[in-house]
């Protein structure tokens, strides 16, 4: 069985990397709600000997502001556990001498203040929800085209996340609108770049094949990390779908009802004392 | 701009005009710059005005007769330049749809009518009605009726009729008015056109929950950018290819170049593909998506036509000339 196959696998894991909204909460309305479970599930993982990061595409708000959410949640998270694509995406701004147009949502801007803004020659796509007016994605459009070498940036690439009881488009929507309109490829910077995987994985001092990650978005979480040699476990809540079981190119190590399902399977087997094979 | 070596020469040109104009007497001598003015005592080293002064001297009388060639040269290659430029680009008329009808264009459609062809009049505007466009066309003094009019829109109100589905429609106020008579309650599939107003995030999300829910997906076009006044602005295209990313789906685009488009024109028409002719300015939309189809395609050299157009899609043209009222001529001798 699936289950017992990837969880037998996991004695010789060292760390583990949590996707956050979908896996520990649900975003809804005010702080959103903690998926039943995930509290405490994290509570276990850091009490065990395994190193715990979290990734998340979140680019609603700044890091500081969100970890102050999900402290509210009962989550004992700090900042500097959490890996977002807005530090990211400033330090290789900064490296290239890069001045953007940002096209992100209003909470995420401070993460910008200490990035050149003016006279722009490069586009970065937040998830900027309600903010990606026609208007603003014109003006975006616009400053692309008014590029001799056009270049766009997108914090992720996900396809939609759930919001209350329904689904939302996310910016890999819009980034491959804006790549359709200008006819140029953008730069994912965040899951499931493995720029980003990497930058986590050497925070951990740890090898891919060391680490699991557990995400509710098969190709961006799971993909993404099984295409750096880590493994890769998809939970049955947040924008799960059923049709993700029978995905065409991507196939998950394992598939568990949600977090809480996936750290007993995991430590069940690191608690056990080890059989001599 | 970039600042190239033309416009460095030009300038350069300029300044030595500018010094060669100086008048000695009318200016030069009122402003104390006159020849005998600068010179300081016999034997002295001159100074800097006095070597400036030189200077205007030499030039003016260096340079008198090179300036005189050097101007007319310039000034005879920039009034090639411009023209050369105008001949390239001149102001677009458009094929049959824009405010200036192309010169002869209501007699070679009234031989046509004397021919007993059937006629179809296509179009890929998603922000006009029919009627809009009928008015501007009768204005122009062409005769034609309603019914034989087909656009995209057209196009989309046929697939909703034929598969009997309730859409969403995301267009244009103007647009909505070919939809008559059409049930949107309950809708179970979405319609997209040019229709800024409903790009915003509440409606895309909203269009996007229907396509995850089995709504299928049309669009009148996937055209990627438009012009309008104050600039470019984005079509209903990158809207379109980011919901069928979104929802994993392919969308029926209706408009040309697509087959269906052609199909329904010709069901409309009740002929074959085989017993009809697009006639047309965009090589790749009118008459490659005509071929395609099936049926010859005439490319005529007007509206939005740019030389070496006919070069661009394969099979080459059936026919590619001046204008309607050649196109007409061809057909009228050449294929009835």
């Amino acid at each position: 069985m699936a289950a017992a196959e990837w969880s037998r696998r996991s004695q010789s894991l060292k760390g583990v990397i949590l996707d956050m909204c979908g896996v520990l909460y649900d975003s809804g309305a005010g702080d959103g709600v903690a998926i039943p479970g995930s509290v405490e599930a994290v509570q276990r993982l850091k009490q065990s000997d395994l190193q715990l990061r979290f990734c998340t595409n979140e680019t609603q708000a700044s890091r500081e502001t969100f970890v102050a959410k999900l402290n509210r949640l009962g989550f004992d998270i700090s900042v500097d556990e959490v890996f977002s694509p807005a530090p990211a995406a400033v330090a290789l701004l900064k490296e290239r001498g890069l001045r953007p147009h940002l096209l992100v949502h209003h909470g995420l801007l401070p993460e910008f203040e200490s990035v050149e803004q003016k006279d722009p020659n490069c586009v970065v796509l937040g998830d900027a929800a309600e903010f990606f007016s026609y208007q603003n994605l014109n003006q975006a459009f616009r400053v692309l085209m008014g590029l001799e070498a056009p270049l766009l940036f997108s914090l992720g690439q996900g396809r939609y996340y759930k919001e209350g009881d329904g689904l939302n488009l996310d910016v890999g929507v819009y980034m491959k609108a804006l790549e359709f309109a200008c006819d140029v490829k953008a730069e994912v910077i965040g899951k499931p770049s493995s720029m980003f995987f990497h930058s986590v994985l050497r925070d951990m001092g740890l090898q891919p094949h060391e680490v699991l990650m557990i995400g509710d978005d098969l190709v961006n979480d799971v993909g993404g990390a099984q295409s750096c040699g880590m493994m890769g476990v998809q939970v049955r809540t947040g924008k799960y779908r059923q049709s993700d079981e029978s995905h065409a190119s991507v196939r998950a190590d394992g598939t568990e009802a949600d977090l809480r399902r996936a750290v007993d399977l995991l430590l069940v087997h690191r608690d056990a004392p080890r059989t001599s094979s | 701009m970039a600042f190239t070596l033309y416009t460095l020469l030009q300038t350069a040109l300029l300044c030595t005009n500018a010094v060669a104009v100086l008048h000695e007497e009318r200016f030069l001598s009122k402003i104390g710059w006159g020849v005998e003015q600068g010179v300081g005592g016999f034997g002295d080293d001159p100074g800097v005005k006095a070597q400036i002064l030189n200077l205007i001297r030499s030039v003016r009388t260096v340079m008198r007769v090179p300036l005189i060639i050097v101007n007319s040269v310039s000034i005879v290659l920039l009034l090639l330049f411009a023209v050369s430029l105008e001949l390239r680009n001149p102001h677009r008329t458009g094929s049959f749809w824009s405010c200036r009808a192309v010169p002869g264009a209501q007699d070679a459609l009234r031989k046509l009518r004397q021919a007993s062809v059937a006629i179809k009049f296509v179009t890929n505007t998603t922000k006009e009605s029919k009627r809009n466009l009928l008015e501007r066309l009768q204005r122009l003094h062409f005769e034609l009726q309603e019914k034989e009019v087909f656009t995209s829109l057209t196009a989309a109100r046929s697939v909703l009729e034929q598969r009997q589905l309730r859409p969403l429609l995301l267009l244009e106020e103007s647009a909505l008015e070919d939809f008559t008579g059409i049930d949107t309650s309950e809708p179970n599939a979405v319609v997209i056109g040019l229709a800024p107003d409903c790009f915003n995030y509440e409606t895309m999300n909203k269009a996007f929950r229907m396509i995850l829910d089995g709504a299928p997906l049309i669009a009148v076009h996937k055209a990627r950018y438009y012009k309008r006044k104050d600039g470019l602005a984005l079509g209903p295209g990158p809207f379109v290819t980011g919901l069928e990313y979104a929802t994993d789906c392919k969308a029926t685009v209706v408009g040309k170049p697509e087959e269906t488009f052609f199909n329904q024109a010709l069901s409309d028409l009740g002929c074959s593909a085989s017993e009809a002719v697009m006639i047309g300015d965009d090589a790749r939309d009118d008459v490659g998506g005509a071929q395609n189809a099936g049926m010859l395609g005439i490319l005529v050299k007007t509206g939005k036509y740019r030389d070496g157009d006919e070069l661009k899609i394969s099979p080459p043209p059936h026919l590619t000339c001046g204008s309607f009222p050649d196109a007409v001529e061809h057909i009228l001798n050449q294929l009835l």
